[in-house]
């Protein structure tokens, strides 16, 4: 392996956070692999970014084009494979974020690179680098190594790399020109489109009961309100109780719902898919109730309980009422 | 407007008690229910309301196993107009860039103007299938689409970005979009619609029908290896709180209290 690349993400015209993630994981890959770690970036403006970056990066490549104000997977995709071509055995790091989603499958096939999305760890073994991600409901870890392995392309779970900043000092900043040509983009954005609000602001809650596909096929969401009412909190949800509209969207916790940081996070029925847990990252206390023991849930919970949610809520309510008048 | 679907038979997972196999490469999926992934069931009702509105023909594709022509019967029932059954012994074993390419050959010849899948599967979580696929065919993809417009050549849609933002986005037909769930109401499928549709033939067609070259489907065809496959410790994170029920939930109360979590 001779080049770890990482995607710089933006949102804004600001550097988001998921980036400096993929910068710790790129980092950490080419120390193991012995590869030198240069940063793209591809935005519209790249200036204030670019000096970030390279205050962490060794080298960063850039590249404007108004193209490049969103993550417009065509348009980058487009750029990278030029960028690219010539690079001999690589490896392209990416946050699995909402963008890249969009972004990776493709530039994988375009660059005829292997790919491995959402990982949340990696391996070295005889010099071969391998990566740990989550399949069957993210109830199962798996180690998957790659077929050809002189072009990989991986994407990392959020919050899975934590990044500390190196001091290394300045890198060197080479801005390169648009290989985007005057062709007219099959795809294009037209807006941003922000949250519908709602009566509540979950995000501003200190207390949030929060309910999930566990709860039932056709469950009386009354009785998960009686609770968090007396506990002083707020009901919210995880996505499938949206897809069934038995909560609004703004109740919905999550990487593309609402990211929470309330005292107290009581997670009832929620498996615990990591675009939930993306949303409750920092809760000082997560207790969660599951059937499942295998629940996911449980392994960012500091309190579970197995059981049976139906037997369980109107006690635990009752309980908390007590504890109030004592 | 021709859509196309491609759906994905999966095992339900998500509260079923998983077992590693006994070459540690796999689950053991005997025991394990089948059914349409998830997200795919809406990527069928969104093909069909959207030919309800404005004509066309929708066609179901999947590769999967036998027991898979049930969830192609059950697109039918739903509104589709006809149902292909991709499906060969050396297809097991293919990873989403083998799949994409069993899809990509097949498609290739027919007529398409959008394709729908779902964003992601149960299974793999990978979301890999739908942007390969339209690489491969050439064409543009969008993920996490919710809100789909046809507007004459062109398809507008809402995607979801992170923190409740969404992004609206244009692309040129043909396109491929995998949906986000919840972007409608999958219909309920009455047993008289099931009938309507129980002698309708679905073709089973093999790699050598599909005209696929055996270097692109299955492990040959497939990029990524699965080393092994471990279940994470069973109670790693959290203290499992044990007991009655009363014990259990007056426990979780009393620490619910001491941690603020009674206001």
């Amino acid at each position: 392996m001779k080049n770890i690349f990482v995607l710089a993400e933006h949102r804004k015209e600001q550097l988001r956070d998921i980036t400096w993630e993929a910068v710790a994981a790129g980092r950490k890959l080419g120390a193991d692999l012995g590869a030198d770690l240069t940063c793209l970036l591809l935005a519209e403006k790249v200036d204030d970014m670019a000096q970030s970056l390279a205050g962490e990066c060794r080298k960063v490549l850039a590249i404007e084009d108004p193209s490049f104000y969103t993550l417009n997977s065509e348009a980058l995709a487009k750029a990278l494979v030029s960028v690219l071509k010539d690079m001999g055995p690589y490896m392209l790091v990416m946050g699995n974020s909402n963008s890249v989603m969009d972004l990776a499958p493709g530039l994988s096939v375009a660059l005829d690179a292997t790919l491995a999305t959402d990982c949340f760890g990696f391996e070295v073994r005889d010099g071969r680098p391998m990566a740990l991600r989550q399949m069957y409901s993210y109830k199962v870890n798996a180690l998957v190594s790659f077929k050809e392995a002189e072009r990989i392309v991986v994407t990392l779970r959020g919050g899975a790399f934590s990044f500390g900043p190196s001091g290394q000092g300045a890198g060197t900043i080479e801005k390169l020109s648009s290989p985007l040509g005057d062709e007219k983009p099959r795809k294009r954005f037209v807006n941003y489109v922000e949250a519908e609000k709602g009566d509540v602001d979950i995000a501003a809650a200190d207390i949030i009961v929060s309910v999930g596909r566990g709860i039932g096929e056709e469950p009386d969401i009354s009785v998960f309100e009686s609770l968090a009412e007396s506990m002083g909190g707020v009901l919210a949800c995880s996505r499938p109780i949206v897809d069934k509209n038995l909560l609004p969207k703004y109740h919905q916790v999550g990487t593309s719902g609402v990211e929470v940081k309330p005292k107290v996070y009581l997670a009832l029925g929620i498996s615990g898919a990591f675009q939930h847990i993306g949303g409750i990252k920092g809760s000082p206390l997560i207790a969660a109730i599951n059937k499942d023991p295998r629940a996911p849930i449980f392994r960012v919970a500091q309190y579970g309980i197995v059981g049976d949610l139906n037997e369980l809520v109107p006690i635990l309510e009752n309980k908390i009422k007590a504890l109030k008048k004592s | 407007m021709n859509i196309i679907v491609c759906i994905k038979w999966t095992p339900d997972t998500s509260e079923a008690d998983l077992i590693v196999d006994a070459a540690g490469k796999d689950i053991k999926k005997d025991d394990l229910d089948y059914d349409v992934n998830d997200w795919d069931r809406f990527a069928v009702e969104e093909a069909v309301q959207i030919k309800e509105k404005m004509g066309g023909q929708v066609t179901v594709v999947t590769v999967a196993p036998d027991d898979a022509a049930e969830m192609l019967r059950e697109s039918l029932a739903r509104g589709a107009d006809e149902a292909f059954h991709l499906w060969d012994e050396a297809f097991e074993g293919s990873d989403g860039y083998a799949v994409a390419s069993i899809l990509a050959k097949f498609i290739k010849g027919r007529p398409h103007d959008l394709i729908l899948t779902g964003t992601l599967a149960d299974d793999d979580c990978g979301g890999q299938v739908g942007g390969m696929l339209a690489t491969m065919l050439g064409i543009p993809s969008s993920t996490l689409v919710s809100k789909i417009e046809i507007q004459g050549t062109n398809i507008r849609f809402n995607r979801e970005l992170e923190g409740g933002l969404g992004e609206e986005v244009e692309m040129d037909l043909p396109a491929l979009v995998a949906v986000a769930t919840g972007l409608n109401e999958p219909r309920f499928v009455s047993i008289r619609a099931v009938r309507k549709v129980a002698s309708v033939e679905i073709p089973m067609l093999d790699s050598g029908e599909i005209g696929l070259d055996e270097s692109r489907m299955g492990p040959g065809g497939s990029r990524i290896q699965i080393e092994q496959i471990y279940l994470p410790p069973e109670g790693e994170g959290a203290e499992i709180i044990k007991g009655s029920s009363e014990e259990v939930a007056a426990r979780l109360a009393q620490i619910l209290k001491e941690k603020g979590g009674i206001g």
